[in-house]
């Protein structure tokens, strides 16, 4: 079956979209001088893997009924979803200077002011995941093939609801529901086993019924076999552990563990040429 | 329906006597889910307080019990919504709203989603005590942006709420009471429009607006009122949001003094809606509300607690004849 919606990519293919994206993510958050960017850089190639290469989208029909559909529940990290957007051509990539400016649809939350593109408004933590949960039932009733990918981050998880939706996932058997948690250990108060260990969480998602996957979150490859592998599973929903390092792809940004980071510009523009010469290499 | 229940079986939270109660809301349900296919039912582990066991066994395929999670209900709703489908979720009121609002607010009413959400147990009107009574319901509901509020007077309405929760195109909340005891006569199915309010009775030395379980109260006080020579005009406000502003003022106009009776706080209700339009007018009248008075209650039987905390005919023919006094 021909998938005329798909981008098929290559991995450098998808090398190059992440790099391209994290780029963005510099310039975005550059421009307000603070703001989500280490979380963007750890997140992009779940975002390239996902939006680029696994799931089936139609940027000039973004209701299209048959569509997979992508929730980011920490709607916060929003650098690294409206560049990706932009980039995949749900807006012209032009808008992305307006990235919280005032008027602007790009918040730092995510809302659908943005447009359809935005599966749902998530900003408050644990919520989109029932959404998927409840798209994913209807598209069974009304026997659609379409896929639901939710990214949680790790301390979302910490979120009582989740758990419910976890919960009734498992016990429905969702199989066309794939969970990626973006397992970055950084949550608003520092690393997230100082606030509150989700350990062992592999174990949990297991016993809620899930089929789970533990895998490097910022390696390309890795992620579209996790991804190929929740596809083949029938029978109960999947959740891929993306153990995603904070800062990636910026040597000088590497493992800095700030939620929210002041970003000065000489750092900036280091980062903005380091991440420029890649893509020129 | 004229049968008793003599047989050991499972005990019903509202139902307390031996016989079967009819199942207004619930035969509504299915009979509109038989018209329209994008009907869902789900609800939070209480299928026969909520009549939705009637929508469980007649379409199974469309019924989802999500277990005691109301949180997770509302959102798993807001996603079936957005595919196409119009779920109507069922709980009893207290949790239907104040458990879950952030995620009605976030996940139903700002992306005006046709989510229609059901609640039992209204106000004090239960012996399950202040863990089960929504006193704050509808005041918080009444903020939600693009949120419909309807609390229908009795079963003969309950029809006409699904009718016009349907109609609109956006999030409603809908907040019902269960007769306690089997009709002694059949039900006759009553129609309600959105935004308007009933004229049940028509007096004109005073206008006692009210809602849900109030209405049959301030009925029987205008009986009352009118031996002792007041003439009473008694407003059924099913439709809660969008009120009657309309009917409010005019009544206003005609009888000079107006008494609201709710079941729910005083505080941002039904009787603050009405003072909201009286005031916005620049309306000044002698003015009484009715209603738990800024106080949590307790478990009891519904006619003892009505006493207890002045929702009872009694009070509301004395907060009338207060405000007919104060006319001069």
């Amino acid at each position: 079956m021909t998938e005329p919606w798909k981008a098929k990519r290559n991995l450098e293919d998808l090398e190059r979209i992440a790099t391209r994206l994290r780029l963005h993510v510099v310039n975005m958050v550059a421009s307000t001088g603070q703001g989500y960017v280490q979380q963007g850089l750890g997140a992009a190639d779940i975002f390239a893997a996902l939006y680029f290469a696994e799931a089936t989208l139609d940027p000039a029909n973004p209701t299209w009924p048959d569509r997979d559909r992508i929730f980011l529940t920490t709607a916060h990290n929003t650098a690294i979803l409206y560049a990706t957007l932009g980039e995949r051509g749900f807006f012209d990539t032009s808008l992305l200077s307006t990235y919280v400016t005032d008027g602007s649809p790009l918040e730092i939350n995510a809302s659908e002011r943005v447009g359809p593109c935005v599966e749902a408004t998530c900003g408050s933590l644990g919520q989109g995941f029932s959404v998927a949960v409840g798209c994913a039932l209807a598209a069974k009733r009304q026997g659609r093939h379409s896929r639901f990918y939710s990214i949680l981050g790790d301390g979302e998880m910490q979120e009582g609801q989740i758990w419910e939706a976890a919960m009734l996932a498992g016990a429905m058997g969702l199989d066309n529901l794939c969970t990626i948690v973006d397992y970055n250990f950084l949550q608003s108060d520092g690393p997230m086993d100082k606030v509150m260990s989700l350990a062992p969480l592999e174990a949990k998602m297991e016993s809620f019924g899930f089929e789970v996957q533990d895998v490097d979150g910022n390696d390309l490859g890795a992620l579209l076999d996790a991804f190929g592998h929740a596809r083949a599973t029938k029978g109960k929903p999947s959740f891929i552990k993306a153990n995603t390092l904070v800062g990636k792809g910026v040597s000088s940004l590497e493992g800095l563990m700030f939620h929210q980071l002041r970003f000065p510009g000489e750092v900036a523009d280091s980062a903005k040429a380091e991440l420029e010469r890649k893509l020129a290499s | 329906m004229t049968n008793t229940l003599s047989k050991l079986e499972a005990a019903d939270f509202i139902n307390r006597s031996f016989k079967p109660l009819p199942r207004s809301y619930g035969d509504a349900l299915v009979e509109a889910a038989r018209n329209d296919s994008r009907i869902v039912c789900l609800t939070a582990d209480l299928s026969p307080p909520t009549e939705t066991d009637l929508f469980r066994d007649t379409f199974p395929d469309r019924f989802l019990n999500v277990g005691i999670a109301e949180a997770n209900m509302i959102g798993i709703a807001g996603g079936m919504a957005r595919s196409g489908e119009i779920p109507f979720t069922h709980s009893f009121c207290a949790f239907s709203t104040k458990r879950c609002f952030d995620q009605i607010t976030m996940q139903v009413a700002y992306p005006k989603l046709p989510v229609k959400i059901v609640g039992f147990l209204p106000g004090v009107a239960t012996i399950l005590g202040v863990s089960h009574q929504a006193i704050e319901d509808i005041a918080i509901m009444r903020t939600v942006p693009h949120m419909m509020v309807l609390e229908p007077s009795g079963p003969e309405y309950h029809a006409a709420a699904v009718k016009l929760a349907l109609e609109h195109e956006g999030p409603v909340y809908l907040r019902l009471k269960r007769p306690e005891k089997p009709p002694e006569a059949p039900i006759e199915a009553q129609t309600l429009e959105t935004g308007r309010g009933v004229l049940r009775r028509e007096g004109g030395d005073v206008t006692i607006v009210a809602a849900g379980l109030e209405v049959p109260e301030a009925l029987t006080a205008a009986n009352q009122l009118f031996d002792e020579g007041i003439d009473a005009s008694v407003v059924d406000m099913a439709s809660i949001k969008p009120l009657d502003s309309e009917l409010v003022l005019e009544r206003a106009q005609a009888t000079g003094a107006i008494v609201t009776a709710e079941n729910h706080s005083i505080i941002g209700g039904l009787g603050s809606a009405v003072a909201e339009v009286l005031a916005d007018a620049g309306v000044g009248l002698p003015f009484r509300r009715l209603g738990v008075q800024d106080t949590f209650c307790e478990g009891g039987s519904t006619a003892y607690l009505m006493e207890k905390f002045g929702l009872d005919s009694f009070s509301i023919a004395q907060a009338a004849r207060e405000v007919v006094l104060r006319k001069g």
